[in-house]
This record gives C-alpha cells, structure tokens and sequence, in this order.
C-alpha cells in the first residue's frame, strides 16, 4: 500500500499545540507584523508519485562531466586557489594588478558556481523547468554586471585590494 | 519478548502466586526471566510505588481516515517491567495498551533494518536506542522524517528501493574466473569491503540528509551512494567505468555537500560520508 499523505512537522506541531498557545502564538504575530517575511509554502511537497512500478529502478540520468566530476573539480580547484590569492597580497605587502584581478576573476567564477549550486539545490528542473531556466540565466546576467563592475573597478579605479585596505584603516 | 514477558508474570502473580511460589523449584518456574521481573514487583509492593514510569509520546496517522492529521499520542510505562531498548517499549505498547499502533520490525538486533525511526529527534533503529534511565523526559518517537507515511511510524520506502536498483548493486563481469571457480580477491583487496558491506539499507543516513529531503527524485542519497562505493571498491566487478558514468550528472552524485549527517546518524557505525568523498575523489580526474 503507497502512502498517499506525508509526515509534516509543521502540521504535527500545530495538532499538538494547544489552542491557548495558538492564541498566543497569533497575538505574536500580530505585534511582530513589521517582518517582513510571510510565512508561506514554498514548494510544498507534491502527493506521491511513483514512476512506473515499484520494482522499476528509478531512472538514471545521461552521462554529463561538465554538470558533474569537470564541474567539481573544478569547483574545487578555484576554492583552493582563492586561499594563496587572498592571502598573497598581505605577504607581498604591495600591490600587483595582475594579482589583483586574478583575485576578482577567481572570486566571481567562485561565486557564481556556488549560486549555482544553490539553484541546482532548491529550484529543482523536473519540477519547475521556466524557473530554473529563469533563476540559471538570472544568475549569468548578475555574474556578467559584477564581472563588467569589477574590469571598470579595476581598470579605471584603485582595484579590489586597495579599496579593502583603504575601507580597513577608514 | 519484554512486554510477553512481564505480561506472563502480571497473570502468574495474579491468579497463582502461592502455588507458584511453592512451585518455584519446578524448572519451568525457574528458568526463563520471569522470575526477575516478578521479583521486581515484589520489590515494589514492599517499598512502596518504585514505578519508574515513562512517557513516549509517539506519532499516529491512520490511511483509514485521511482527513485526520497526524497527532502525537502518549503511553506510560513502566520501565522496570519493559526491556532496555525502544523497540521493546513500542512491543509493549502494542501488545498492552493500543494493538493499533504500527511500526516495522523484526530481527530486534539491528540485523535487519526493519525498526528505523526517528526518536528524540535522531533516525535511529528502536532496537539499537536505549530507553535513557536516568532522565524521566518523554520521549518523541516519530517515522523518518521526509518520507511519505504509510501508517504510524511506517515509512514508504519505495524510492529508496528503485534508487538501489537502479545503481545495480551485484557484481557484473564479463570474462569468467581464470581457473573456472570463484572469483577471488585478495586479503588487501577484501579489506576495502569493510565498512561498506556491513550497510543494512535502514535508510537512516537518507532521510538524515536535508540534500536528499529536497532532491530525493534525483540525489541518490548516501545509504545508495554507499552502496555505489562498495561495488565501485569491489575488485571483483568489471563495470566500474559504466558504474562511474551513472553517477557522473549533476544530481545523482554531486548533490551531496559533505553535512555529515548521514556518518552521525548511521546506527551501525559507518561513514557514508567518507564513501561519497572516495567516489568523489575517484572521479575528480
């Protein structure tokens, strides 16, 4: 027999609180309204849905490096080469614009393979393929403004590790 | 057994306790445990109420009435007439005070994988979780959590069984044994299995990953990732490159973020964490 209903925590709690505490807990709500967050169901989990029979394996997706083992690594590699890129302009003790805008190409793909991540994460494709496809090129445009922001900053400004030192001692 | 157990003692005291005591020589009276917790209860009548009593409070939803929501039920034991772990408290229930109440088990060793459940708020097997003695607190007996509930503390566990199947967890080979026998491995070889065949698929580590409470139509989870490691660290088998391949996507592998909750939760002691991280590394180059 399939389960057709699920376990919520949310919903546990609320049957267990007594209706007291729920008076309290609305009155609460009511002298805390200047937050702004409402609480809302963000995807709430969908009935069961089984894929063919249950003794069917579960499907296996195509083989895709770049989305996979290529995407970690390298991942990894720009992680690991952020630490003597961060460290290097205190050690030297001055500054180096080829240096300085490694730092800033490195931070940004960093960066925008961890957003990345994030939206594999919690926007998932079988579900809501528009908003992926949405958030995934929301995402390249953010990270081409920052990357165009960051080659003025660089070029026509101090750069990013003079303005770190200068916002330190200010 | 506890709960038959005390519940045999409870009618024994009852109806016959002088023909018993008389009889106490006998050997049916005095093999068996029932002496103990027999005299235990002498101990009680004695010095007064000893009863230490504890609270469980256990999640109920019944298929039957799916409008109903899911509530918290209570029942008090005793706990000197319930054995030591809380799969032997939740037969006692069932046995003495509510026989609806459904939960899976069976081997009541941590053998099978049949009792997993999150108590006080770790997934757990009920038959590897002692009954804290020492704090009288209730305890919280839910099913596992992120999972589709059948009844009770039952959880649909048929995701979770296509996932393994589709990671074909037995050996494939093409070329037969050189000398025509089995397939050997050496000592050194052998000992990469430790720690990977020893997993029961309770899917306690699973349901303790938030990355596979979001992602379970695609992440594959760690009790299955576990189960990829040991047929990829297996000697043996000769489709480790196609095994690699099944795993190389962004969602079935890579969505684990190395939170560990899976190692800490693991009744059995193992480290699923540590598996993902060898698959990972495997296939970084």
């Amino acid at each position: 027999m399939t389960s057709i209903a699920r376990s919520s925590l949310l919903r546990q709690l609320a049957a267990a609180r007594s209706a007291t505490q729920q008076n309290v807990i609305a009155k609460a709500a009511r002298a805390t309204a200047f937050h702004t967050t409402a609480r809302r169901d963000i995807l709430p989990p969908l009935p069961q849905r089984v894929d063919g029979t249950v003794n069917d394996p579960a499907p296996v997706p195509p083989t895709s490096p770049s989305h996979g083992s290529y995407h970690w690594t390298f991942d990894r590699l720009v992680a690991g080469s952020l630490i003597p890129l961060t460290v290097a302009p205190f050690a030297a003790g001055s500054l180096n614009p080829t240096l300085d805008a490694l730092l800033c190409a490195t931070i940004l793909i960093h960066s925008h393979t961890g957003f990345q991540n994030i939206i594999v994460d919690y926007v998932p494709a079988y579900r809501m393929p528009r908003a992926r496809k949405l958030f995934i090129w929301g995402l390249n445009a953010a990270t081409a403004v920052v990357g165009l922001a960051l080659y003025e900053f660089e070029t026509s400004d101090v750069g990013i590790t003079e303005a770190v030192k200068r916002i330190w001692t200010a | 057994m506890a709960s038959l157990r005390s519940s045999a003692s409870l009618l024994l005291s009852a109806a016959s306790r002088p023909a018993l005591r008389a009889a106490a020589v006998a050997p049916a009276a005095v093999r068996g445990m029932a002496q103990v917790t027999d005299g235990q209860q002498q101990n009680q009548m004695a010095s007064g109420d000893q009863a230490k009593l504890k609270t469980f409070q256990i999640y109920r939803w019944n298929p039957d009435t799916p409008t109903e929501k899911p509530r918290m039920q209570s029942y008090t034991l005793d706990l000197n007439k319930t054995g030591p772990m809380v799969l032997d408290a939740l037969i006692r229930i069932k046995n003495e005070l509510d026989p609806t109440l459904t939960f899976r088990r069976s081997c009541r060793e941590g053998i099978c994988g049949s009792c997993a459940m999150n108590i006080n708020g770790t997934n757990t097997l009920a038959c590897l979780c002692r009954i804290p003695a020492e704090d009288m607190a209730e305890m919280k007996i839910y099913p596992l959590p992120h999972t589709y509930v059948v009844k009770d503390l039952v959880p649909d566990l048929t995701q979770f069984y296509k996932q393994y199947k589709s990671i074909k967890p037995y050996l494939q080979r093409d070329t037969p044994a050189p000398d025509g026998r089995e397939y050997r491995q050496t000592k050194a070889d052998r000992k990469k299995l430790d720690g990977l065949y020893e997993c029961i698929l309770c899917a306690c580590c699973s349901t303790s990953c938030p990355s596979y409470w979001w992602n379970s139509e695609e992440y594959l989870g760690p009790a299955i990732l576990l189960q990829s490691y040991r047929w990829l660290a297996d000697s043996r088998d000769e489709k480790t490159a196609e095994r690699r391949d099944a795993l190389n996507n962004s969602m079935s592998l890579y969505r684990c973020h190395t939170i560990l909750n899976c190692t800490r939760t693991c009744p059995k002691g193992l480290n699923p964490g540590l598996a993902i991280a060898q698959i990972k590394k495997e296939m970084a180059f």
